[in-house]
Parts: structure tokens; C-alpha cells; sequence
């Protein structure tokens, strides 16, 4: 995707070791100017040719989609003449390059396109979906990080001790079950026995905050949960990887830092960037994994009005959708690197 | 277990009346056990640092010099298991809980490392780094711990220090981090400093300047400075007293001009001879002691020099004690050189 190898952990999630790990760290615009803002305007230029890119890639793929639309549209009964009407409101006599053009440049100018199923304006739906798989997302960080951050400190504490095997064992479990299955497992438990939860349906913020965090919780926590254990792994085995071989670590204990300190303000604070590479590579997958749980739980989200334009053969509707998705992975890659430059000395103050 | 552990040498107290040692190291021992598989990696090593004294502790890689001193600042991992005695100013530091050797380090006793790219932590500025070191032993304030770290910077001679209080590690030069590291291990005024082979990753002039730096620092503060060294050149220029480590023992000691003077030890003469040396024809095969150091999971019978040494005989089967043969000078060796080294080489 984007160009994260700007950052020398970036390599780490493969479990290779970059090359100069605290080595030289990474020349930024050893020229004139400040090094943060070369690099925030050199990204945000890269971005425009990639998410053009996508677009003609989404377009294409969609093209090439089974079925014909307008004969969707029309209807199982409708006459040749009559689908052929339908084509030309619908404008899809025209050729594909110009369909292309004038959705791009409607894009430009605000206009979306509107959906062939409902007529309704492509921008309203989103604005009405798009707020749901924001919060499904940004809670699915949030509690899988919560997780995961003070879980791998408690079990690097003791590599090899009783929380650290227990920890592991479990979060090998969870990273084993998808989470459409966990979904299931959660209705079953939460919804079906106890009772606790609602099993399917939002209710917006606006109806309060308790109920609509209860409505959203098996969701979140759906998403959470594998990431929270993909994250733990990795987390863990940085921390006790920098705790046994990093020098810095060692300068640490040699002053007589208490261990839990040395963990925390030391190490950690460096495992952050390869943690912080592995969040950014992971936006696009849980964007992807809303998709389904949204049709699990009935989110009225944009992964289920993608699902339903899909079904309806709304092009306007899927390519949207999918293009958003792909450019919202984009961008999230964009703050990731703008993040590494903020937290990372190396990159924020350039070489001298 | 051979005779050689339980030797408990005095070493050099000849001019050094007064002059109590500060830390006193007995018969230290040091065992990993490692896939099953039992490695001594420091068997009985003995010496005495005195207070701004400079000692060097020179062996190849795997000679157990490393271990030794981590063993000190109980910086080993947790499988090491540590024996004998380490008495620093009356505190047995061998055996100490975990808790009680925080204490002491950073504040009796500290460290300076190899690698100064790797050893500051990069996301920490280098004022951070040095108040962090002085607030762990000190309750002081913020801007009193700033003002310390200041001053220590000046110490070190770091050029325009309120500058570099705010720089990143990776701003530095090797040198100019190397120094922050002193300053670092500095904070608490230790009775020892140990710098583990402090210089190797500096260029030649840099190492000089660091090195002129710790004996500096080691006559005007009255730290000890144990040097940790490949380099017998290093030891002959700056250190009081040298001490020759090999297979995890101690193979000679003695004051640096003694021992230079008068090398005893086959191993310590090789050292020397593998120096290349500028009066040598340009173009000539540099000298390099043949074989290998023994693997110390091993268990060594004799002389653990005997297989790589050219005056070995049927006697070295049996291990030599570490002695004072002469004077302040102790070797563990039953043919030991006499004469000028380089004599016999270029012979």
C-alpha cells in the first residue's frame, strides 16, 4: 500500500529485523526546511496518483462484474426495448471511459452518483452508514489495544511465567477463531443465555449512550477480539525481545531502573513503532471484517449497504463503497507514517 | 576443580600502603547451564580495584571478561548462577537480592557500554536519559536533577551541554554519545566505573580522547575504573594494573609496567605479538595465535592454554596455579617467557 518502509521498524511484522534498528534512524529532507513537513507533503503527493489508481481499478473491477444491470433494473419481464430505455436513463449506453470521466469529476464536484435500487442520492446513504462503521472501527482499536498493551507488559514482565503461557495460550485460541464464528459464539452467550445483550440491531447515539453502546458491544467486541490477540502476540514478543537484547535496555537496568520501568519506559516506548506499523497495516482488514459482522449483527453500516448494492447490482452504491474503503486504508497508512514523525526523534529532527 | 580457584591473590600492594582496595573480587565464579549443557564461563577470578586506580581486564571473546563484570553489576540473566565473593567498600555483593543490587547500581557501581549508537534509548533525549539516572538514587526535583545533568555533561566535556540536553542520541557523534554515557553512569558519584570495552566502536582518535577522559575523571573524582579490553595497547597506554583473562580464568596480573616489561605468560606474549607492529616489514602476514579458546561447556584438564601454546609439555597436563612469582606480579604458568618478546621474534 502506502510506502510505511519510510519508518526502519516498519519491516518488523514479518518478524524480520530492519537494519539499523537504532542505528543512523532514517535521513529525512537533509536539506533545508523542516524534515516533518517535507515528509507530511511528499506522502499527501503520493496519495493523489494511488487512490486514482484505485478508482480506475474499482471501476474496471465492476465492469467486469456477472450480470447486466439495467436488465436487473427493468426487471425478469421486461422487454428488450424496455431494458434498452432503462440502459439509456441509466446512461449505460455510453462507453466506459467516459462513464469513468463522469464519475470521477462528479466526484470533484460532491455529486456521488445516486443509487439505481432507491434513487436516493449515493452521499446520503453514506452519510447516514458511514458514522455506524466508524464506531464499529474506531471501538474495535480502542478495546483491542486496551487489551492488548497492558496484557503484553503484565506477560513480558515474566517471559516464561505462568500469566505470560496462559496469555499466550489464549491468545493463540482467539487468533484461531474467525470472527464471524466468535460473533456467533458472543450471540450465543450474551444474547441467548444471559440475556445481557441485544442479539442484532443499532440504536444511534442520539437515543443515548447506554443503549447504543450495548447494541454496538458483541460487534465491537467480534472485531476486537482477534486483533486484540494478534496484538498481544506481537507486542509481547517485542518487549521481550528488546528486554533481552537491546543495549539501551541494559544502560537502563545499569542505573538501577526498577524492572517495571525499564519495561515501560524503555522498551515499550520502542516497541511502540512496530506496534503502531501493525495497526496501520490492519485498518484495511478490519474495514473488510465490518462487511460481514454488520450483516451478522445488522449494523446499518456501509459494509451492509455495500453487501445490499452487491446484491441489487447497485453500481453506483458498491463502487463507492469499495472506493472509500480503499481510500480510507490509504489514509489511515498516511497518519501511520505522520505518527512515526511525530513519536519518532529520529525522524522528527532529521539527521542534525 | 583444580588448585587455581582456591589461590586468592594480593596483588600489587607494594606502593599502595593505605591504599585500601574498594573492590575486592574472590574467587568469582560464573555457570550458565545451557541446553542441558553446564558452561563455566568465569572459574575463580580473583582482583582488587583501588580508588582511582584504573584496571584492565584483557581477554579474546568468550575469555569470560564480560561475564565477570556483569556478574558485578548483577546484570546476568537469571540461568547464571554467581559464586564466590565481590566485596564493594564492605557490601558482599554476590548473592545480594535483586532488590538490594538496584541500589547499588547506577550508585556504587556503574556502567559504561560498548556500542554508544545502541546503548541510549533513541526515543529519549540525552537530558532525559541522564536525569532518569540521577533521580533513580536521588529524590530531587526536576529542575535540580536538570541542573545536575548539566553539570555532568560538563564534566564529560561535552561541548555546548544545554544544547545537547535537549538533542536526541542519534544528533551525537560516537564520541559525543560515549561521553553522555560516562555522564550517565556518572550520576550518582560511583566508587566504580566500569567501562566494557568502552572505546572498540570509536574511531582511534576518539577512543584516545575518551580514554584520556576516564583517567581523567578516575584521578579527579577517585572512582576506580575497571577497563574492559581486547586491545593490550589500550591497557599498556592508560591502565594502572592489567589483568590477563583467559578460558574464564585469570592467567597473569600485574602492574602495567611490570607486566609489559616482563611478559611471563605464553598467552599474554601472543597477545602482544598479534599487535601488528609498524617497524614490521610493510606486506608481512600479520601474527595470529593459532587454534581456537577451548568451548567452555568443555571441562579443560591442565593448562587451558596448553593445546594453542608453543612452550607447552607433558607438565602442562596438570593446571598451574596462579602465583606471585615475582613480586607483584603473578602468573599461572609452569614455562613461562623470560626476556624481551619482540627479541625472540624477530629473531
Amino acid at each position: 500500500m502506502t510506502d510505511t518502509a519510510v519508518h526502519p521498524h516498519a519491516a518488523r511484522p514479518d518478524g524480520t529485523k530492519p537494519p539499523g534498528r537504532q542505528g543512523r534512524g532514517v535521513t529525512q529532507g537533509a536539506g533545508s526546511g523542516s524534515p516533518l513537513l517535507r515528509l507530511f507533503g511528499r506522502r499527501l503527493l503520493m496519495t493523489i496518483p494511488l487512490l486514482l489508481a484505485i478508482s480506475v481499478l474499482v471501476f474496471v473491477l465492476l465492469e467486469m462484474m456477472p450480470g447486466d444491470p439495467a436488465r436487473n433494473q427493468a426487471g425478469m419481464d421486461a422487454s428488450e426495448e424496455q431494458v434498452e430505455a432503462v440502459r439509456q436513463r441509466m446512461g449505460l449506453d455510453r462507453p466506459a471511459p467516459e462513464r469513468y470521466f463522469g464519475w470521477l469529476f462528479g466526484l470533484f464536484r460532491g455529486d456521488l452518483g445516486q443509487s439505481s435500487v432507491s434513487g436516493q442520492p449515493v452521499a446520503d446513504m453514506i452519510a447516514d452508514r458511514a458514522p455506524v462503521t466508524l464506531e464499529l472501527v474506531v471501538l474495535a482499536f480502542v478495546v483491542s489495544l486496551g487489551i492488548a498493551i497492558p496484557v503484553a507488559l503484565m506477560a513480558a514482565r515474566k517471559p516464561g511465567g505462568l500469566f505470560d503461557r496462559a496469555t499466550m495460550v489464549v491468545a493463540m485460541t482467539m487468533l484461531a477463531v474467525p470472527n464471524f464464528v466468535l460473533a456467533m459464539l458472543l450471540v450465543l452467550v450474551f444474547a441467548i443465555t444471559l440475556q445481557m445483550l441485544p442479539a442484532i440491531g443499532f440504536v444511534p447515539l442520539e437515543d443515548g449512550l447506554v443503549p447504543n453502546l450495548r447494541s454496538v458491544a458483541m460487534p465491537v467486541l467480534a472485531l476486537a477480539v482477534p486483533l486484540a490477540a494478534f496484538y498481544t502476540r506481537f507486542l509481547r514478543g517485542d518487549l521481550v525481545e528488546q528486554m533481552n537484547s537491546a543495549d539501551y535496555v541494559d544502560t537502563a537496568r545499569s542505573k538501577g531502573v526498577r524492572p517495571g520501568l525499564v519495561l515501560w519506559l524503555h522498551a515499550f516506548r520502542n516497541s511502540s513503532f512496530g506496534l503502531l506499523t501493525i495497526v496501520g497495516l490492519n485498518i484495511g482488514t478490519l474495514v473488510g471484517g465490518t462487511v460481514i459482522i454488520e450483516q451478522i449483527f445488522a449494523m446499518p453500516g456501509m459494509g451492509m449497504m455495500m453487501l445490499e448494492g452487491a446484491m441489487s447490482q447497485d453500481v453506483a452504491v458498491v463502487q463507492m463503497c469499495v472506493f472509500i474503503f480503499a481510500a480510507v486504508a490509504v489514509l489511515a497508512n498516511l497518519v501511520v507514517d505522520l505518527m512515526y514523525a511525530v513519536l519518532d526523534p529520529r525522524i522528527r529532527y532529521g539527521s542534525h | 576443580m583444580s588448585t587455581t580457584m582456591t589461590i586468592t591473590p594480593e596483588p600489587a600492594t607494594s606502593d599502595g600502603i593505605g591504599d585500601k582496595p574498594v573492590l575486592r573480587v574472590r574467587d568469582l565464579q560464573v555457570t550458565f547451564t545451557r541446553a542441558g549443557k553446564r558452561i563455566r564461563a568465569a572459574k575463580g577470578v580473583s582482583f582488587n580495584v583501588r580508588p582511582g586506580k584504573m584496571l584492565a581486564i584483557i581477554g579474546e571473546s568468550g575469555s569470560g571478561k564480560s561475564v565477570t563484570v556483569r556478574a558485578l553489576m548483577g546484570l546476568l540473566p537469571p540461568s547464571a548462577k554467581v559464586a564466590g565473593s565481590a566485596d564493594l567498600d564492605g557490601q558482599e555483593l554476590v548473592g545480594l537480592s535483586d532488590r538490594k543490587m538496584r541500589l547499588v547500581r547506577g550508585q556504587e557501581i556503574s556502567m559504561v557500554f560498548q556500542d554508544p549508537a545502541r546503548s541510549l534509548n533513541p526515543t529519549m533525549s540525552v537530558g532525559a536519559q541522564i536525569v532518569e539516572s540521577v533521580r533513580t538514587h536521588r529524590t530531587v526535583g526536576r529542575k535540580e536533577a536538570a541542573e545536575r545533568a548539566i553539570e555532568l555533561l560538563k564534566l564529560v566535556r561535552l561541548p555546548a551541554p544545554e544544547k545537547r540536553f535537549h538533542q536526541y542520541p542519534h544528533q551525537l557523534s560516537g564520541g559525543m554519545r560515549q561521553r553522555v554515557m560516562i555522564a550517565i553512569a556518572l550520576a550518582s558519584d560511583p566508587k566504580v566505573l566500569i567501562a566494557d570495552e568502552a572505546t572498540t566502536a570509536l574511531d582511534v582518535t576518539t577512543q584516545a580522547q575518551i580514554m584520556e577522559l576516564l583517567v581523567d575523571l578516575r584521578e579527579r573524582l577517585g572512582t576506580a575504573v575497571i577497563m574492559i579490553s581486547h586491545d593490550l595497547g589500550l591497557a599498556a597506554s592508560y591502565a594502572d594494573e592489567v589483568l590477563v583473562m583467559y578460558a574464564g580464568q585469570v592467567v597473569e596480573q600485574a602492574e602495567t609496567s611490570e607486566l609489559f616489561a616482563n611478559v611471563r605468560m605464553p598467552y599474554t606474549r601472543a597477545l602482544l605479538e598479534a599487535i601488528p607492529q609498524v617497524s614490521r616489514p610493510s606486506h608481512s602476514a600479520l601474527t595470529v595465535i593459532g587454534g581456537h579458546p577451548p568451548d567452555p561447556s568443555q571441562r579443560i584438564e591442565g593448562c587451558p592454554f596448553r593445546p594453542r601454546c608453543v612452550r607447552a609439555t607433558e607438565t602442562c597436563v596438570t593446571a598451574p596455579a596462579l602465583l606471585e612469582h615475582d613480586a607483584g606480579h603473578w602468573y599461572a604458568c609452569w614455562h613461562p617467557v623470560t626476556g624481551d618478546p619482540r627479541e625472540e621474534t624477530e629473531s
